[in-house]
């Protein structure tokens, strides 16, 4: 199986090791924008698309989260 | 060219011609030793109670080889010591200079070795005696200098020690086995892996300290590019005091939610505030430690830009010049043996150094605050007294004048300072302002223009004063992502890490940037260096493991302490390898579709200059005309018939993507190397605003 991403090996969720990482990263942060800005997920991830300290595999994660209409933690 | 029958004369080698030429000179009773050439090689005759010949390496003659010929194979365990030339294509001029040397070599009865005193200088000193000497590394005597200074050089040919240094000479002969070892049969493995199945040629390496040494950079940029960053916010009140606006912060320096940010702003909104109290804490700043190599490479990337590699390029010349002590090493000692007020004494000769220098002869006694760090060989790098004979190039001034200003500011007292905390309570919330000042100059004076440190001047204040808050500030911010190493901070980490010595860390950091594992000058791992780091972790975790290569160091200086035996430590490292290259070798194919995917997605990465400013959508590349084979920059959507965007490059020398975008125009840009002159950046986009503004000021001066 192919990463959805990269087309790199997938090791997890359809995803590679290292958007793995990526993701994983995603939703540990989400419980702290949530607290600091009372958003929603899909706000968060809109959010961490435009901004500019995110990392480049966190914002290609985020961007197919989006396009694929994902809800918190994988649902 | 020495004949036979001229008597009995003295045989010395050095490293360097410079290194010859000086040594010759300051051992020569009228100091003007004689040049000779043979065959392209430069040496000298100095005449003292007898006569001298000296004579350079080029650094190293001789290098490990296998014992078999050819490249294309692996693994290699039987290797021997050869000349140069026999190794390594381009080195054929070290077989002239090895035919000269055996032949000044030949009819002299005593041996010195001048080479450099370190692991590097040692073993060219030990194989040119024995191989090309003709086994004298047994009766050679050993000359030891920190500088080529004509004192110190007269003093160590007058103390010469009896024997060569032979236990750092088999630590040093070891460290070059074992790292041509796991060099040889790792790169091997991996560029023969990825030509087998793609049947193009890439040169791929790794190294001993290579492997963990990108997996330093592999590390960083995976946390780079999975950051997710924390938002806060912080909050700022402009503060008057007789006219004058001053920042105060909040208290808290993170603050985590919207809600009590505006909450605490609400609260400060048109408030005044009163002075709580004032705390005033003296501190002393202790002077800098003299350099060593490392920190001296550090502080001249923090302060010029310079690379490591450049920093010590700069340092070996200015060392060759008797400008400023042995470079290479890691002592931040200064001994009383150099004689400090000598040194500073000659330095007063320099109009911008004679008052500090004068000031610091003026003390009763001259104490340098030294560091940790000592280095058996050799103390910290510090300029010898003697003035530059030729007019220095920036860089050289500018390394020579850091050189200089440290070591005077090591001898200066502590500077002392005092930090101001005013507490200002507006309506419940407190911030605070802070002051910074210098009371006592000290070491601070020796070390301008290089001193950082900040000056904030507040009025004075008193407990109790109201003071009008004019404005509370608040202000989103988000954490933010490690950041990139540099050449200078991945020095320093190879450093605290332990792996590789103060003589090869610049080396390999550059040979990172030679494969393409990694580019930029904060450094970016490319997808070749992660593919290469992915392949050496699955199929041979130990070689890119940190607490191997750092315990395979500890051994080696083992060896150079008597307490390990060469023999012992080879045998084992060989151990290790072994494995490692047969595992690879067994899965050659699944490792060579990899690398060589990789290497094709960086090819391509290379030749990618950015987003298509004309149709948005499409990617810019630098391309090849099929009909010409002229290169030009096209649009990737020509090819779908969306986007003509093409522009012209300039058809010599080498263009690459600068991952920049142009100040004016804000259209990617390349940068363009033509041998023999200096690079430049160049924006294709003929309507830049900068190209206008260049050509009017030219039709300007032609007017």
């Amino acid at each position: 199986m192919k990463c959805t991403i990269c087309g790199r090996e997938a090791v997890e969720n359809g995803y590679c090791e290292l958007h793995a990482r990526a993701y994983q990263s995603i939703v540990k942060k989400y419980e702290v924008w949530r607290k600091a800005l009372e958003i929603s997920w899909k706000e968060y991830l809109s959010e961490i698309v435009k901004n500019p300290f995110t990392g480049e595999w966190a914002k290609e994660v985020a961007e197919y989260l989006i396009k694929i209409g994902e809800e918190e933690g994988g649902t | 060219m020495v004949r036979a029958g001229m008597g009995k004369y003295t045989f010395i080698i050095t490293e360097k011609p410079d290194a010859a030429q000086r040594i010759a000179s300051a051992l020569d009773l009228k100091g003007k030793a004689k040049r000779m050439e043979e065959n392209g090689v430069p040496y000298y005759i100095a005449e003292r109670d007898r006569q001298i010949i000296v004579v350079p390496a080029i650094g190293h003659l001789y290098t490990v080889a296998e014992e078999k010929s050819g490249r294309n194979y692996y693994p290699v365990f039987n290797f021997r010591w050869v000349p140069r030339y026999m190794a390594e294509r381009g080195a054929k001029q070290i077989r002239a200079w090895l035919e000269t040397i055996s032949k000044l070599a030949k009819d002299a009865d005593t041996y010195v070795d001048a080479c450099d005193y370190d692991i590097e200088g040692s073993i060219i000193g030990y194989c040119i005696l024995k191989y090309a000497c003709g086994n004298k590394e047994r009766v050679a005597k050993r000359m030891k200098y920190s500088t080529l200074t004509k004192e110190e050089l007269e003093k160590s040919y007058k103390e010469l020690l009896p024997k060569l240094d032979f236990a750092l000479i088999e630590a040093g002969r070891t460290r070059h086995e074992i790292d041509w070892l796991y060099g040889v049969n790792l790169s091997r493995a991996l560029t023969i892996a990825a030509k087998d199945w793609s049947g193009k040629y890439a040169t791929l390496s790794t190294g001993r300290v290579q492997g963990p040494t990108l997996r330093f950079l592999v590390a960083r940029e995976k946390a780079i590019r999975c950051f997710v960053p924390t938002p806060y916010w912080q909050i700022r009140a402009e503060i008057e005091i007789g006219g004058q606006v001053f920042e105060a912060e909040y208290e808290k320096d993170v603050i985590e939610t919207k809600k009590e940010a505006n909450a605490i702003v609400e609260a400060c909104k048109e408030k005044d505030g009163v002075v709580e109290n004032i705390e005033v804490k003296k501190f002393q700043q202790m002077p800098p430690t003299p350099f060593d190599i490392g920190t001296l490479q550090s502080e001249a990337y923090s302060l010029f830009g310079y690379t490591p590699r450049r920093t010590l390029d700069i340092a070996q010349r200015l060392y060759l010049d008797a400008l400023i002590s042995y470079p290479r090493t890691s002592s931040q000692k200064l001994p009383p043996a150099i004689n400090y007020e000598a040194i500073l004494k000659n330095l007063s000769g320099v109009s911008e150094y004679k008052k500090l220098a004068a000031e610091l002869l003026s003390k009763k006694e001259l104490k340098p605050n030294e560091g940790k760090k000592e280095d058996p060989a050799h103390p910290a790098v510090y300029p010898t007294g003697n003035l530059p004979e030729r007019v220095l190039e920036e860089p050289e001034r500018r390394i020579w004048d850091l050189v200089v200003r440290r070591f005077m500011a090591v001898f200066g007292e502590p500077a002392i300072r005092q930090s101001l905390k005013v507490c200002i309570n507006i309506d419940g919330q407190r911030f605070f302002l802070r002051g910074r000042q210098t009371l006592k100059e000290g070491w601070l004076r020796f070390y301008e223009p290089y001193v950082r440190s900040e000056e904030v001047l507040l009025p004075p204040l008193e407990e109790g004063q109201r003071l009008k808050a004019r404005k509370i500030i608040l202000e989103d911010k988000f954490t933010k992502p490690p950041p990139r190493y540099n050449p200078g901070s991945l020095l320093k980490k190879m450093e605290e890490a332990g792996i590789g010595t103060k003589a090869t860390r610049a080396d390999i950091i550059q040979t990172l940037y030679d494969r393409k594992y990694v580019r930029d000058e904060r450094m970016v791992v490319t997808d070749l260096g992660f593919e290469v780091l992915e392949v050496l972790k699955r199929h041979c975790p130990p070689i890119v493991s940190i607490g191997l290569t750092k315990k395979l160091e500890e051994r080696m200086d083992k060896i150079q302490a008597n307490q390990e035996k060469r023999e012992n430590v080879l045998l084992d490292a060989i151990e290790i390898l072994k494995p490692v290259v047969e595992e690879l070798k067994a899965k050659e194919k699944t490792i060579g579709e990899q690398l060589s995917n990789a290497i094709k997605r960086a090819r391509l990465e290379e030749r990618i200059v950015g987003q298509c400013p004309l149709c948005g959508t499409g990617v810019l590349m630098i391309l090849y005309s099929r009909k010409t084979g002229k290169r030009f920059i096209g649009c990737t959507n020509f090819f779908k018939k969306q986007c003509n965007a093409a522009f012209p490059l300039p058809q010599r020398g080498t263009a690459r993507p600068l991952w920049r975008n142009c100040r004016g125009c804000g259209w990617p840009t390349v940068q363009v190397r033509i041998k023999g002159r200096r690079p430049w950046n160049l924006c294709f986009n003929p309507k830049c605003p900068l190209k206008e503004e260049r050509r009017t000021v030219e039709m300007h001066h032609m007017r």
